[in-house]
């Protein structure tokens, strides 16, 4: 091959060639300085230049972006350590069996409760993730940045003011203000009187309910303006629903006399005469229905004033097992617009009345401590199998025998028996990972391994990796 | 808890089981061979007749049990094998952690009274032990008899010559008609077309080269339209340098292997000229691909951490797609010792496994320096063999972009490279500076294996 053909020439030509080729015509004619290499037969002329074309293009034509290359910045490191290496495997397997996103929030908010974090490499919130535990907000506003098209923010560690806010990524943004919430509630509140307007109507919740934290009445003119004024019926519902909270319900009306008017306060006791309210047998499905309507639109102020009573008097006073619909109904009303005594207060009637179940609704309204307290009652008196204890402890419990009670020694008896599948109990046996210690996981293994389950057996992931991490959370 | 051998005879489903089995019941077979503390499980990794080993587990309380080979038999040789060397104690069974291997078998389990031995399944003919234990004797061959297989294998092997030169003139002329038909009309229905060719070149035995044209259309297809007429000439200039390659060295075990099929293990294990290496390596990742022509391939990439040997091997296995799915062999990531013997070639990538040792602590090893100039290395193996199509590379330190189309770009920290990358490069890989980068390079796409990170490895598929 002459060895004075220039690279340029060949890429010059090549565009001509594969304009031929790609309309059907011979292209030998386009490469003429390739005349002694492609030979005089047409046939094979045309084979060479494809064999020559074909590697020149393969190696010396490389695609070039088109626009302008876009690089996202670092995945920062978070406040709390990733799992060690040697569990990575556990976790990526307890998220890759089970597909359900509660058992991955669930992973999340237990590791982080134990003072860890995932490695990005196994699990990334998105965005929108608003069930992330506030630790990965970085991680958030990452994904953010990756899926939008606008430079990143003047990233900022400040303190929150409304002239900043919008150097704020959303999910550091809602972090900053709650930890302000926190320190400062009256300026958190002046923050979110600025720039609330601005937001979407989702974000204008999410934002809202961070000041159920430290509520007080100086909230109160903030909260009345939004639940007047605010154009989406959820936030005016939830500032109605924080109003309440403060004693601040709508004037008792028309439907919350109704609404008394199904409850009758009567006495009991001959020598300690005290009150009871009792709900008056409901005859139709119509009422009942008309009942759950009126309950809805209530708050617990209004509805304890109608009967005559104060909140925590009505609590005190129900008739707790005699109407369970009347006790659920009253139970989401406490849990939506009682006051956090008033919601401790019902926890503990509930608890006092074996109404277990009714517990998950003011769960998240609960402390941890007070989460796993109530489970754990809940485990001793009731016999609740792990999984419902698992929802009214949510994952910062750390209890320690689980196992010696009623629904652990019904899981064992149950793995025991001879028509136990590999496969059975297995979500019991994830929620028991969630709730139990360090060391109550460990003492589980070796009772379960006792009872025959293999050591290897996924269905024990949860609790090996509890078992084997250390602890360094902070204890409710 | 001990088996008997009793109990292996019962399982096995006939003779010709039991007498494979005895001849994997050898310690030479097998690695990585263990069992759980509470002595239930028991699991072990056997070479088979492919590149890559098979995982073959078991459960003792039942004899329930599971094996990655594609046979149809249950349970299998290897399961056969693995359960002998246990019942005889012909190896160690160390005592271990479970694999997440055999956790996620037991997790899959339907059942543990399937497999009980001796149970309903009726046994299959008369098996025996001793009968399985026996080998054959050697027959002296009679010298005329050898001259005679001799001849008749000289004749095949000239007969195949013949209709694979026979097939590469239907491929050679099948190249020129679709450029003589416009190769925008042969873009448009590379799929049916290829199907035809490949077809003839199935008949005329070269079953490689028509594997090959059967996922030309798909390589294409993954393209942007825009680059596909280019990509065209590329993959049939390629076509026809290997045409010529095979004319003119019909006999080059490496151009067969490009074009008819593969030496057997046993040919290239046996072949004392192949490079065999004993080494530290990483699995990079595994890839596994279901092919138009029916097989699955299982391709296993594991990279080199010390300074001997080719830098890169590549275990590749095929089975029919009607096997089933198949279980991993590695976990990416995992690291062992191990000697490879390497298909011959100008530039040794393909490798059998030929021992894998027990796993033990070793010092970390840093991943190697990646490649000098990186220009040289992109084009660099085709200078010894122009018709490859994808090839391994240690990329420098760099980092994942990203063009306004959402397209992903791998870029040299130092500015001097940019290439496009196939797929999305999403999460971590895009969020932090890749040190090391593992990846595969096709000619127009990067495919990333692995990446050495501030936040350790990770893997593509994570």
């Amino acid at each position: 091959m002459s060895d004075t053909i220039k690279a340029e020439t060949i890429y010059d030509a090549m565009g001509a060639v594969l304009t031929r080729w790609t309309m059907g015509s011979a292209a030998a004619p386009a490469a003429s300085f390739w005349h002694a290499e492609l030979g005089g037969d047409p046939v094979e002329a045309e084979l060479r230049l494809l064999a020559l074309s074909g590697q020149f293009l393969g190696t010396a034509v490389t695609m070039e972006p088109s626009s302008s290359l876009r690089i996202l910045p670092d995945i920062p490191a978070l406040a709390l350590p990733t799992v060690p290496e040697t569990l990575r495997p556990l976790v990526r397997r307890i998220l890759s069996t089970k597909k359900q996103a509660k058992v991955k929030t669930d992973l999340v908010h237990f590791l982080a409760a134990r003072g860890w974090t995932m490695h990005p490499a196994d699990w990334m919130p998105q965005a929108d993730d608003d069930d992330a535990p506030d630790l990965y907000a970085e991680w958030r506003d990452w994904a953010a940045i990756a899926t939008s098209n606008s430079a990143a923010r003047r990233q900022t560690d400040d303190r929150l003011t409304a002239d900043n806010w919008d150097d704020f990524w959303p999910a550091a943004r809602k972090v900053a203000l709650a930890e302000l919430r926190r320190r400062d509630p009256s300026a958190a509140r002046a923050v979110l009187e600025a720039k609330l307007a601005g937001e979407t109507a989702d974000t204008r919740w999410r934002l809202l309910s961070l000041l159920s934290e430290q509520l007080s009445d100086e909230d109160l003119t903030f909260l009345e303006a939004v639940a007047a004024n605010d154009r989406a019926p959820k936030v005016k519902a939830l500032a109605t629903s924080l109003l309440a909270r403060l004693g601040r319900g709508p004037a008792a009306g028309d439907d919350t006399a109704e609404l008394a008017g199904f409850f009758a306060v009567k006495t009991k006791g001959l020598l300690r005469r005290s009150r009871v309210v009792q709900a008056e047998p409901v005859k139709t499905a119509a009422q009942s229905l008309r009942r759950k309507a009126l309950f809805d639109g209530a708050d617990l102020t209004s509805f304890a004033g109608a009967l005559g009573l104060a909140p925590q008097e009505l609590i005190a006073a129900w008739d707790w097992g005699a109407d369970q619909a009347a006790d659920a109904a009253l139970i989401e009303l406490i849990a939506a617009t009682g006051a956090d005594a008033q919601v401790t207060q019902a926890a503990d009637a509930i608890a006092e009345h074996g109404a277990t179940g009714l517990a998950i609704s003011l769960a998240t309204r609960l402390a941890p401590a007070e989460r796993a307290k109530h489970a754990e009652a809940a485990l001793k008196a009731q016999g609740i199998r792990f999984e419902l204890a698992q929802l009214i402890a949510g994952t910062s419990a750390r209890l320690e025998g689980p196992l010696s009670m009623p629904a652990g020694k019904a899981l064992l008896a149950a793995l025991q028996r001879d028509d136990a599948k590999p496969s059975d109990h297995a979500e019991e046996l994830h929620a028991l990972g969630l709730i139990v210690s360090r060391e109550g996981a460990r003492r589980s293994l070796e009772q379960l391994t006792g009872a025959g389950l293999l050591q290897g057996d996924p269905r024990l992931d949860m609790l090996r990796l509890n078992a084997a991490l250390d602890d360094r959370g902070a204890k409710p | 808890m001990a088996i008997d051998l009793k109990a292996v005879e019962q399982l096995a489903t006939d003779q010709s089981s039991l007498k494979a089995a005895a001849g994997l019941a050898k310690p030479a077979k097998w690695s990585g061979v263990g069992a759980s503390h509470d002595g239930v499980l028991i699991w072990g990794e056997c070479a088979g007749s492919g590149a890559n080993p098979y995982r073959v587990m078991a459960d003792l309380r039942d004899l329930g049990n599971k094996c990655t080979c594609p046979s149809r038999k249950f349970p299998c040789k290897h399961v056969l094998g693995l359960l002998w060397l246990n019942a005889e104690a012909i190896v160690p069974f160390v005592a271990a952690e479970t694999p997440a291997w055999v956790s996620d078998w037991l997790g899959r389990r339907r059942g543990t009274s399937a497999a009980r031995p001796g149970s309903n399944v009726p046994p299959a003919g008369e098996k025996d032990l001793r009968a399985a234990r026996a080998t054959e004797p050697e027959v002296a061959d009679d010298p005329k008899d050898v001259a005679r297989r001799e001849a008749q294998a000289a004749r095949r092997s000239e007969e195949t010559e013949r209709a694979i030169l026979d097939a590469l003139d239907a491929l050679e002329q099948w190249i020129g008609d679709q450029l003589r038909m416009g190769l925008s009309g042969f873009i448009d229905d590379a799929t049916a077309r290829c199907r035809r060719i490949a077809a003839r070149l199935v008949d005329g035995k070269a079953a490689v080269l028509a594997g090959r044209i059967d996922e030309l259309p798909s390589r294409l297809l993954a393209l942007a339209a825009g680059d596909r007429p280019r990509a065209a000439v590329v993959e049939l200039g390629k076509l026809v340098l290997l045409a010529r390659a095979f004319r003119a060295g019909p006999r080059d075990a490496e151009i067969r292997r490009a074009v008819a099929a593969s030496e057997t293990r046993e040919t290239v294990l046996a072949d004392p000229q192949a490079l065999r290496v004993d080494a530290r390596w990483e699995v990079l990742a595994e890839q596994v691909q279901t092919r138009r022509d029916g097989l699955v391939s299982q391709t296993t990439w594991l990279l080199n951490l010390t300074p001997n040997g080719p830098r890169f091997a590549m275990l590749l296995d095929f089975f029919p797609a009607s096997a089933g799915r198949r279980g991993s062999v590695f976990t990416p990531g995992d690291r062992f010792q191990a000697e490879l013997v390497f298909y011959p070639s100008q530039q040794p990538l393909r490798a059998l496994l030929v021992r894998r040792d027990a796993n033990e602590e070793t010092p970390a090893l840093e991943w190697p320096a990646s490649e000098t100039a990186l220009g040289d290395a992109l084009t660099r193996s085709l200078l010894a063999e122009p018709w490859v199509i994808e090839m391994p590379l240690l990329l420098p330190q760099g980092r994942i972009a990203h063009d306004e189309t959402g397209g992903a770009w791998w870029r040299a920290a130092d500015g001097t490279a940019t290439l496009p990358v196939a797929g999305n490069a999403e999460g971590l890989l895009a969020g932090t500076e890749l040190m090391r980068t593992a990846a595969i390079w096709s000619g127009n796409r990067l495919t990333i294996l692995a990446a050495q990170t501030s936040w350790g490895r990770i893997g593509n598929d994570e």
